[in-house]
C-alpha cells in the first residue's frame, strides 16, 4: 500500500473544445508519465457518452465497475479503479455507460473527484469535447486545466472559447499544450506557427507534440508511447510535458526553428542527452 | 436604429423592448431580430415599447413567435399610435400607459447612463460585449468575439473580432485600436471585412466613415470622446486634486 501522502491531489482538466485534437491521447500519455516519475496518478474519464481513455490505455477488459457504480453505492471505489498492469502508480476510474448523461450533474462529479483525490497525487479528468453540461461537469470539478489544441483555426478557435468559459470558472492556471505540429509545413508557412497560436490564447505553453505516426500505432496497440520509454519525438515530448507540470525546468524548443542543418542538431540532441 | 432589448433589474418586472424611431420602410420584426440576437441570455416576459410604429395585429403575432423562438412572451405594450393600441386590444394585450413604462427603465438604468464603459480582459470567442455610449476595452478581442457600441469602439490591444461602432445610427462613430486586424468591421448601417494583412506593429489605426464607406487610416493623437476626463466617471483631471480626495 502506497502511504497516504498530506499534500492535496492536482485536479487537472484537459480539455480542447474541439474534438478529435488529442484531450484522451494526451490524458493517457500523461498519466502514464507522471506514474513512471513516481507519482500517485488517477485518470477519470469524464466523457461518458463516447468514452475511449479505456482504450488507449489497454485496460477495456479489465473494467468490472465504473465510476456510476461508485456514485450509486454499489461498490467502493478501490473497487472500481483499475490499476494499470506495468504502471501500478497508474489507475483509471472509467466512465459509466452512455446512459449516466441523464442524471449525472455537477455535484456528482465533485463528489467522485473528491473521493479520487483523497488517494492520489494528480487527477487528470479526460474532458469530452464540446462546451456544453459535460464539459461543465468536469471543469466545475477541476482547479486547473490543459487547454489543448492543434495548429488550425478551427481548433484555436474552440480553445479560446473553452480558455473564456475556464476563466469565469475559476479554473486557474489553465495552460498550452500544441499537437500535432508539423514543423516543415510550419516553416513553408502552411501551417499556423506556434508564435501565432500563443499570441491569440495567450497561455504558458506548457509543451509542443510533434506530428507523430507513432502515435497512431501506440493507440491501437493500448500501450501509450510513454509507457515503453520510447524514443519517439512524441513520446519525449510527453514526458516533458509531465516534468513540466511537477515544476521541473525542461527548455522548450520550438521544432520549426530547430531544423538548421546537421550540427546544429546534433548539438540539440546533445544537450537533451545531457538533460535526460 | 436598431431595436433595443433592455434586461430588467426587477426580477417581478418585464424586461422591456424599446423599438427605434419609427421609420416607413422599416420592419419591426427583422429590428426586434437583431437587438434578440445581441442579447441572447434574457428570458421571461417583455414589454414591447412601440414609441410611434402603427402595429398592426399581424406585427403583433410575427413578433410574439419570434419572441417565443427566444424564450421570451409579450406581456404587455406601450404605443402612442391609435392604430397600434386597438391591434393590440384586439388580439387581448395589455396596454400600459407611456407614463407607467417609461420611467422604469431610467429608474434601472441609473440617473444617466455613462459615456464611456470600460471593459478589462480579453474577449475570447464567443464572447459579446455591448455598451450603451462609448466602449474602451483594455485587453485584446479575439477572432469570434464582438465588441459593439452606440457610440466609439475603442480596444486598447489587439481587435481581431467584429467591433460595430454607432450601433444605433451614429455615422460619426469610430473604431479605434492599437492593433487593428479584425475580421469585420461595422459602422453604423455600413458593414466591411477586415484587411488581409496584419497591419505594421506599432502603429494605432482607426475606422472611420468617409464617404459612406468604412475607411482605415492612422489613428488621431486625440482622444474621440472630445474632453474625455470629465466624462469619465470618477475622474477629473481639471479639478485640481479632486480626484485624490
Amino acid at each position: 500500500m502506497t502511504p497516504v501522502t498530506s499534500a492535496p491531489a492536482r485536479i487537472i482538466l484537459i480539455c480542447s473544445g474541439k474534438g478529435g485534437v488529442g484531450k484522451t491521447t494526451l490524458t493517457a500519455n500523461l498519466g502514464i508519465a507522471l506514474a513512471k516519475l513516481g507519482e500517485r496518478t488517477t485518470v477519470l474519464d469524464a466523457d461518458f457518452g463516447l468514452r475511449n481513455l479505456d482504450l488507449l490505455l489497454g485496460l477495456e477488459n479489465r473494467i468490472v465497475y465504473t465510476a456510476q457504480d461508485v456514485l450509486s453505492e454499489t461498490c467502493r471505489l478501490e473497487q472500481a479503479l483499475v490499476k494499470h498492469k506495468q504502471q501500478p502508480n497508474l489507475s483509471l476510474l472509467p466512465a459509466g455507460n452512455p446512459r449516466m448523461l441523464e442524471w449525472l450533474t455537477p455535484e456528482d462529479m465533485q463528489k467522485i473527484v473528491k473521493l479520487i483525490a483523497t488517494q492520489a497525487d494528480y487527477v487528470l479528468i479526460d474532458c469530452p469535447a464540446g462546451v456544453e453540461q459535460g464539459f461543465k461537469n468536469a471543469a466545475l470539478a477541476s482547479q486547473e486545466a490543459i487547454v489543448i489544441t492543434t495548429p488550425e483555426i478551427s481548433a484555436v478557435r474552440d480553445a479560446d472559447r473553452v480558455i473564456g468559459l475556464l476563466n469565469t470558472m475559476n479554473v486557474t492556471p489553465v495552460q498550452l499544450v500544441l499537437n500535432r505540429v508539423r514543423p516543415k509545413m510550419v516553416a513553408n508557412q502552411e501551417m499556423l506557427a506556434v508564435d501565432a497560436v500563443t499570441d491569440i490564447l495567450a497561455l504558458p505553453l506548457l509543451g509542443l507534440v510533434v506530428e507523430d505516426e507513432q502515435v497512431i500505432v501506440a493507440t491501437n496497440r493500448g500501450e501509450p508511447l510513454t509507457l515503453n520509454g520510447s524514443s519517439t519525438a512524441a513520446g519525449k515530448a510527453y514526458h516533458n510535458i509531465a516534468r513540466r507540470l511537477r515544476g521541473e525546468d525542461v527548455p522548450l524548443v520550438d521544432p520549426s526553428k530547430e531544423r538548421r542543418g546537421i550540427r546544429a542538431r546534433l548539438m540539440n540532441k546533445l544537450r537533451q542527452a545531457g538533460l535526460f | 436604429m436598431a431595436a433595443e432589448l433592455i434586461p430588467s433589474l426587477h426580477r417581478e418586472r418585464p424586461h422591456l423592448l424599446k423599438l427605434p424611431a419609427w421609420n416607413a420602410a422599416g420592419d419591426p420584426v427583422s429590428e426586434v431580430r437583431d437587438a434578440l440576437l445581441l442579447e441572447p441570455t434574457i428570458q421571461g416576459a417583455v414589454t414591447l415599447l412601440c414609441g410611434s410604429w402603427p402595429l398592426r395585429p399581424g406585427d403583433y403575432r410575427r413578433l410574439m413567435d419570434l419572441l417565443v423562438t427566444a424564450s421570451l412572451s409579450l406581456r404587455s405594450v406601450c404605443c402612442l399610435e391609435e392604430e397600434a393600441r386597438v391591434a393590440a386590444a384586439s388580439l387581448g394585450l395589455t396596454l400600459e400607459r407611456p407614463a407607467m413604462v417609461e420611467p422604469v427603465p431610467a429608474a434601472s438604468e441609473g440617473p444617466t447612463s455613462p459615456a464611456l464603459s470600460i471593459h478589462q480582459g480579453t474577449l475570447r470567442s464567443g464572447d459579446h460585449r455591448h455598451a450603451a455610449g462609448s466602449l474602451l476595452v483594455l485587453g485584446d478581442v479575439n477572432p469570434g468575439a464582438q465588441v459593439s457600441a452606440t457610440g466609439h469602439v475603442m480596444v486598447w490591444g489587439r481587435l481581431r473580432g467584429i467591433a460595430h461602432a454607432g450601433r444605433s445610427g451614429d455615422r460619426g462613430a469610430r473604431i479605434v485600436a492599437l492593433h487593428l486586424h479584425p475580421l469585420q468591421l461595422r459602422i453604423a448601417d455600413q458593414v466591411a471585412r477586415g484587411p488581409a494583412e496584419a497591419p505594421p506593429a506599432g502603429l494605432a489605426e482607426k475606422a472611420h466613415l468617409v464617404n459612406g464607406r468604412i475607411q482605415i487610416d492612422p489613428a488621431d493623437p486625440s482622444w474621440p470622446l472630445g474632453g474625455v476626463p470629465a466624462q469619465l466617471p470618477g475622474l477629473s483631471s481639471s479639478g485640481k486634486g479632486a480626484s485624490l480626495a
